[in-house]
C-alpha cells in the first residue's frame, strides 16, 4: 500500500511510500549522527523510540498501534544501538590497519571459508533428510526432536560432543579432530545444520503435493518430478537455509574455541599452508591481550564482512524479477 | 479404452477415525461416469487412488492392462485436478509442453488456439484467473494423449458463467474419451454423465444411467442428494392436510420414504390429491420454486409463477413417485 492510499496520510502529504522510507531512514542517520557527534549518543535511543510513536500516531494507527510501536522500537534499538555504536566509535585508521593485518586476514579467510565447508555439509546431508521429514515417515517426530537438539545444547557442550565423538578414543579413530579443520567443520556443522535441515523441509513442505502429482500424471517419474517441479520450487528456501547455516556457523565461538583453538589450512592467497583462529577466537583473543580498541576493529571488519556476504546472496536469490512472482 | 476398478483402499489422519474408500467400477471405452457425493465422502481419496497416489488393495486395469503396481506416469491416466495444481514456475506453454520429455503430444500452441487462449502462452500462472488457468489445466492433460481422464471437481472452483463455457467444452472433449468425473455438483454430473455413480462414505451406493439415479434413486440419501423430495412414510401412507394418501409399495417390503422430483409435483391439477400451504417461494431464471408444507414435511415444487394463494393444490403422479425403504 502506497502512503496516499491511506485516506488520513493523503489529505496531509502525498508521498510514495519508498520516498516516505527513504525520507525517515535519512532522519534517524542524521539523528544518530548528531547525537553521537554532540558526545551524547543515547539521546538518539530516545529520538528514535519517540519519532516512531510520533510516525505511528500521524498514520492513524490509533493508541495500540501508537504503544506498538513505541514497544517494537525500544527493542529494535537495544537490538541495532550497540552494533551501530560498534561501527561508529571504531578508529578508521585503527580499522585499516587491521585490515591490513595477514593474522586477522587469514582468520577473517577462515571465518569465510570453513563455515563454508559446513553450510555445504550441512545442506547436502539435510536436503535428502528435509525432504524424507516433508514427506513424513513413522518416527518423524523423533528424528525431528533429534534434528533440533543442537539448537538446546551449549556449544561448550556440542565442542565436547564432537570431541568424544569423533576425537581421541571416539567413533572413528582414524580421524584426527582436535586442532584440525576436519574438528572445525564438524563443530560448525553440528551448530548449523538444523538451520539447513529445517529451512528445507519448510521450502519442500509449501510445495503443493497436487503439483508433484499433475507432473507424474504428465509422465514424469519420481526423479524427474523433483527434478523439473519440487527443486525449481524449494532452491530458494533451501539457499535460504544454506545461508542461515552458514551465518551460525560464522558465529560460532563455543564448540569452536574447545574444539579447534587454532588449525592449519591452505591460504589461498599466499598459496601456502598457515595457522589462524576462527574470527570470532581471534577476536575474544584480542580483546583479552590488547584490550576493546583492537578487537572493536576486527569484529567491525568481521560484521562488514559478513553483512556484505549475506546481502550478495539476498540479492542474487530474491532480486529475481523474470520469471514467476 | 475400458477402465476397470475394484479397489479397497483405507486411509487415516492425524485426529479422524480410519477411512475405507471401496469401489467396483467398470468404465466401458468412451464412457463418462461421474461419481456424484459430498465432501468427505471419499471421491476424491478414489480418483487419487485410481491414479496411483494411494496404497490399495484389489486391482485397476486399463483396456486389459494391468496397472495395479504400475507408478502413476505409466498408467496413461490424465488428471484435471480441482485447483489446477499448474507448474507456477513454467510459463503456460511450458506447462501444457510438459509431458513432452515423455510422450508424443499434441502441438502446445495448437491446444491453446482450439481453446481461444493463445495469448495466454507467455503468462505465468499466478497471473492467471481461475477460468483461464482450469484452461490451461485441461489443454496440459490432453497434451499427452491420455487413455482415459480422470477430473477431480474440476469446475467447482470457478464463477458460473466460467463454469458453464468450460462445461460445455468438457461435455464436447470428453465425449468419446473414457473418463471418471467427480464431482458434489448434481447439475454438472447430470450434464456430463453417461452413467452416474453416487458414492456414501467410501461406498457407492447407486450406479445407473443419470435417468436411473436421478429419477429412480434407491435410498433416502440419494434421493435427498440428487435433488429429490424425500417424505417419510407411515405405513405406506403419506400424511397430507385432511387425510392420508396411499402409494403402492409393490417390491418394497416396507416403503418408509417416497421420492418425487420437484420438476414432477403438479400444481393445480384438474384433480388434485391434496392442498398444501406455501412456506416459501424462490424467484429462479423463468419460474419460482416452492416450499410447501406437507404435514409438517417440507415439498419442493416449480410453478411458473408465484402463486396467487396461500395455498396450492397439489397431485404426485404415481407413475413419477419411487418408494424407498432405508
Amino acid at each position: 500500500m502506497s502512503a496516499d492510499a491511506h485516506p488520513a496520510a493523503g489529505t496531509r502529504l502525498r508521498v510514495g511510500t519508498g520516498t516516505a522510507v527513504l525520507a525517515v531512514l535519512s532522519i534517524q542517520l542524521v539523528a544518530f549522527a548528531a547525537a553521537v557527534a554532540a558526545g551524547y549518543p543515547g539521546a538518539y535511543a530516545g529520538f528514535a523510540i519517540l519519532s516512531a510513536g510520533a510516525l505511528a500516531a500521524w498514520r492513524n494507527r490509533g493508541a495500540f498501534g501508537t504503544l506498538a510501536a513505541l514497544l517494537g522500537t525500544t527493542l529494535l534499538v537495544a537490538l541495532g544501538l550497540p552494533l551501530l555504536l560498534l561501527v561508529a566509535r571504531q578508529d578508521p585508521t585503527l580499522v585499516a590497519e587491521m585490515a591490513g593485518d595477514p593474522a586477522v586476514q587469514q582468520a577473517l579467510y577462515l571465518s569465510i571459508y570453513a563455515p563454508l565447508l559446513a553450510a555445504f555439509a550441512s545442506v547436502g546431508l539435510g536436503v535428502p533428510l528435509a525432504l524424507l521429514l516433508a514427506r513424513g515417515f513413522p518416527g518423524q517426530q523423533l528424528v525431528e526432536s533429534l534434528v533440533d537438539l543442537p539448537l538446546v545444547v551449549p556449544h561448550s557442550v556440542a565442542g565436547l560432543a564432537v570431541l568424544f565423538g569423533f576425537g581421541q578414543g571416539g567413533a572413528f579413530p582414524q580421524f584426527e579432530v582436535l586442532q584440525t579443520m576436519t574438528g572445525m567443520v564438524l563443530a560448525m556443522t553440528f551448530v548449523s545444520a538444523p538451520f539447513a535441515v529445517n529451512a528445507a523441509r519448510e521450502a519442500f513442505e509449501s510445495v503443493p503435493t497436487r503439483v508433484e502429482w499433475a507432473a507424474r500424471t504428465l509422465g514424469a517419474n519420481r526423479w524427474e518430478t523433483f527434478r523439473r517441479v519440487t527443486a525449481p520450487l524449494a532452491w530458494r528456501g533451501v539457499l535460504t537455509g544454506g545461508v542461515l547455516s552458514w551465518a551460525r556457523a560464522v558465529s560460532e565461538f563455543g564448540a569452536v574455541a574447545i574444539v579447534a583453538y587454532s588449525v592449519e589450512f591452505f591460504y589461498l592467497p599466499e598459496g601456502q599452508t598457515v595457522s589462524a583462529q576462527h574470527a570470532p577466537v581471534f577476536i575474544y583473543n584480542a580483546y583479552l591481550s590488547a584490550g576493546l580498541e583492537e578487537s572493536g576493529a576486527v569484529a567491525t571488519l568481521l560484521l562488514a564482512l559478513s553483512a556484505a556476504i549475506f546481502l550478495l546472496v539476498r540479492t542474487v536469490a530474491y532480486d529475481d524479477e523474470e520469471g514467476w512472482p | 479404452m475400458t477402465l476397470e476398478i475394484d479397489v479397497r483402499a483405507a486411509f487415516t489422519a492425524a485426529g479422524a477415525d480410519r477411512f475405507e474408500v471401496r469401489a467396483d467400477l467398470s468404465v466401458p471405452d468412451g464412457e463418462t461416469l461421474v461419481v456424484l457425493g459430498p465432501s468427505g465422502s471419499g471421491k476424491s481419496l478414489l480418483l487419487e487412488t485410481v491414479a496411483g497416489f494411494h496404497d490399495h488393495e484389489g486391482t485397476i486395469s486399463l483396456a486389459g492392462r494391468d496397472l495395479t503396481d504400475a507408478p502413476p506416469e505409466d498408467r496413461g491416466l490424465g488428471f484435471v485436478f480441482q485447483d489446477y495444481a499448474l507448474f507456477p514456475h513454467a510459463t503456460v506453454r511450458e506447462n501444457v509442453a510438459f509431458g513432452g520429455r515423455y510422450h508424443d503430444i499434441r502441438d502446445p500452441d495448437d491446444l491453446l488456439a482450439e481453446f481461444g487462449v493463445s495469448d495466454l502462452a507467455d503468462r505465468y500462472p499466478p497471473t492467471l484467473s481461475g477460468g483461464e488457468r482450469q484452461w490451461v489445466a485441461l489443454a496440459r492433460a490432453l497434451a499427452v494423449r491420455p487413455d482415459a481422464f480422470l477430473l477431480d471437481e474440476p469446475l467447482s472452483a470457478l464463477d458460473v458463467p466460467t463454469r458453464q463455457t468450460l462445461r460445455e467444452v468438457l461435455t464436447d472433449v470428453l465425449a468419446d474419451e473414457t473418463a471418471v468425473y467427480v464431482t458434489h455438483n448434481r447439475t454438472t454430473a447430470r450434464a456430463l454423465a453417461d452413467r452416474v455413480a453416487v458414492i456414501r462414505d467410501g461406498d457407492i451406493v447407486q450406479i445407473g444411467t443419470p435417468e436411473t439415479v436421478f429419477e429412480r434413486p434407491e435410498s433416502p440419501f440419494v434421493a435427498r442428494f440428487t435433488g429429490a423430495n424425500c417424505l417419510e412414510l407411515d405405513d405406506g401412507a403419506l400424511a397430507v392436510s385432511g387425510g392420508r394418501l396411499t402409494f403402492e409399495t409393490e417390491g418394497v417390503s416396507a416403503g418408509t420414504h417416497l421420492a418425487i422430483r420437484p420438476e414432477h409435483v403438479e400444481l393445480d391439477p384438474e384433480s388434485p390429491d391434496f392442498s398444501a400451504p406455501v412456506e416459501r417461494v424462490l424467484h429462479e431464471e423463468g419460474r419460482c420454486l416452492l416450499a410447501l408444507d406437507v404435514a409438517g414435511q417440507g415439498l419442493d415444487a416449480y410453478a411458473p409463477a408465484p402463486p396467487k394463494e396461500k395455498e396450492v393444490e397439489v397431485t404426485l403422479p404415481h407413475d413419477r413417485v419411487t418408494v424407498l425403504s432405508e
